[in-house]
């Protein structure tokens, strides 16, 4: 089965700026995250993979089919979601969904039915005959969300779905986007910066920094991971973080007696302990914790090699 | 079965013919169009003179119909011929430039305003094709209003004269469409063009006054400034008068004076550099995402 979308080389150039920059990768998940700071390329990728942006070098695959050259034959499997407002004000919400459910490719009576239940669904079913204009910014992100799934598309781009929603109404989108996803029958790709939101829906996370790939890890694999992540709060002890290193694992001290370990799986807990005590060093907390996709993220961030597939937490 | 379901589902049923797609943003552009009362009547009122137009040859195919103007001492109808066709086609394609002007440039600075274009571009549609169906509204709505009456009450005319009339100027009902058609393609175009230039409806339309009504100002003033005539190649009212009015085979001596400079080859040349100008305008503006070149 090929991955939802693969990337070979593809580079991306508007003006005489470079905005992606030979970008190489398979997604596969059903949730795909795309992570990065502002101006890193996300939006851009989308627009790519659009078809929007054609791309100076390299190519994108959407479901194995190349971009370029099968552009009427991919929009047709895909749903929309723009950053930005985008509607028409003076349209009703139904009858605009039921327009682009049209210009996909939808009959008139399917498509009609298709936006009264896209409406429902989203949770704006009893606001569906109100003009677009005078919607809330949440009903109009909503409302988007509607019109992209309306026709039932195999892959949907979402760019910033939370993007200026109150907490209730980020969860409602977060919720929906985890049953589309859970459905198994829609793949989903989330733009966003918000690393919570792409936590809570993704099972896979590709993170761009300038236009490059900062890493490309698969957040599911890395929540099955056996790696143990140890935070430990120790009094200082001298030889003790050699000691451990010794025993093959990786450690770092972070200051105040605040030291982060991780466990390889032949190493037991009680190999730690044996060690604290030869070293007669009281270890006060001790907490398992497994790397979050902020330290994923972060460690990106501040490196400029390209992480793909390694982000595995390691310090 | 409820007419909603709170789940989603993908959509496996049959999809609409993909050359036909663009006929759904044609549809929906006419149905918002006439959401409007005043566009709607303005609209009707565009149908009057081919009213006027039908009864002007019903009476000069009456003789009871005369007789009843003799007494009311009505000054009686000239013949039906080409000059009838042209003067129709001249009135109906002002009503029709009114018309193009109003609902428009609306069409297109709306999906601009609200930042539609990349929804309708994300869709199975290409620019091309949202193009031909945004063309298409004027396209049908200025049809209705020039060339499909025109041909009528050539057929009404053919019909009341008898068949020698019909096969005497069958050139006639080609003039009528070529002439419709230029006139319509040009207008059309301007009318996209501005829209996608200037992405503002009351801006777009001004512009469109403008190309119409102060370029040949401008004309005039390159007329009299460089005592030539070739400023009238800016003009493209008269341009187009002077293309139709050959199409209608008036004779050269019937030609205002105002086109004695200009030859027939420049005034195509013109209008087909407009629509050559309105093609590359519109190919570079219409797009999903617009890119700040540094």
């Amino acid at each position: 089965m090929p991955a939802t979308i693969e990337m070979q080389n593809l580079t991306v150039q508007l003006g005489n700026r470079i905005i992606l920059n030979q970008l190489n990768g398979a997604l596969s998940g059903r949730c795909i995250g795309l992570l990065g700071p502002n101006g890193s390329g996300k939006s851009t990728l989308i627009n790519t993979l659009l078809g929007f942006y054609e791309p100076v070098g390299g190519a994108a695959r959407i479901f194995g089919k190349e971009v370029k050259g099968n552009l009427r034959e991919l929009r047709a499997m895909i749903g929309y979601m723009p950053e930005s407002d985008a509607f028409i004000a003076d349209m009703t919400g139904v009858r605009f969904v039921r327009y682009m459910a049209e210009l996909s490719g939808l009959p008139r009576g399917e498509a009609m039915e298709r936006a009264h239940e896209a409406f429902f669904y989203v949770g704006l079913g009893e606001a569906r005959y109100r003009k677009l204009g005078t919607y809330s910014l949440g009903m109009k992100q909503l409302a988007k969300l509607a019109q992209a799934i309306a026709h039932g598309p195999k892959l949907v781009l979402l760019d910033e779905p939370t993007n200026g929603l109150d907490p209730e109404a980020r969860i409602r989108m977060l919720q929906l986007v985890r049953e589309i996803r859970d459905t198994g029958e829609v793949s989903v790709l989330i733009s966003s910066h918000l690393l919570r939101d792409i936590e809570e829906c993704c099972d896979q996370v590709l993170i761009l920094k300038d236009g490059r790939i900062a890493a490309l890890c698969n957040l599911e694999e890395e929540r099955k991971a056996n790696l143990k992540f140890l935070e430990l709060e120790v009094t200082q002890g001298n030889g003790f973080l050699e000691s451990v290193r010794g025993l093959g694992c990786e450690c770092a001290s972070f200051g105040a007696g605040r030291v982060r370990i991780v466990l390889p799986d032949n190493i037991d807990l009680r190999q730690i302990y044996r060690t604290a005590a030869e070293h007669e060093v009281q270890i006060r907390r001790m907490n398992y914790r497994r790397d979050s996709l902020e330290d994923i993220f972060l460690k990106a961030m501040s490196g400029t090699q390209q992480a793909q597939g390694s982000a595995n937490g390691r310090l | 079965m409820a007419v909603y379901k709170r789940t989603y589902k993908a959509y496996h049923g049959r999809l609409t013919p993909a050359w036909s797609r663009f006929t759904v943003l044609t549809r929906y552009g006419l149905s918002t169009l006439f959401d409007s009362r005043p566009f709607t009547a303005y609209t009707v009122l565009c149908f009057i003179p081919f009213l006027i137009g039908l009864a002007y040859i019903y009476v000069v195919h009456s003789s009871a119909a005369q007789a009843l103007l003799r007494t009311g001492n009505v000054a009686m109808p000239a013949t039906v011929n080409n000059d009838f066709f042209l003067g129709f086609l001249g009135f109906e394609a002002g009503m029709g430039f009114i018309l193009a002007a109003w609902g428009g440039p609306g069409m297109i600075t709306k999906d601009f305003a609200n930042h539609s274009v990349q929804l309708y571009l994300s869709r199975p549609i290409s620019r091309t094709e949202y193009l031909v169906g945004k063309i298409s509204v004027l396209a049908a709505l200025l049809s209705c209003t020039t060339w499909i009456p025109a041909l009528i009450l050539f057929f009404v005319k053919a019909e009341l004269q008898g068949h020698g009339w019909l096969w005497e100027n069958l050139w006639m009902a080609g003039s009528i469409v070529l002439s419709c058609f230029i006139w319509i393609a040009m207008i059309s175009l301007i009318s996209m063009a501005v829209a996608v230039w200037v992405k503002w409806r009351i801006a777009a339309t001004a512009l469109m006054l403008g190309i119409f009504f102060l370029l040949p100002a401008a004309a005039a003033i390159l007329n009299a400034i460089l005592r030539t005539q070739w400023g009238n190649l800016l003009n493209f009212t008269h341009m187009i008068t002077l293309v139709w009015m050959r199409l209608f085979r008036e004779k050269q001596a019937e030609l205002p004076t105002a086109f004695n400079g200009v030859p027939l080859w420049a005034a195509w040349a013109s209008l087909l550099s407009v629509c050559a100008a309105c093609f590359w305008l519109l190919d570079r503006k219409l797009r999903a995402r617009e890119v700040e070149r540094s």
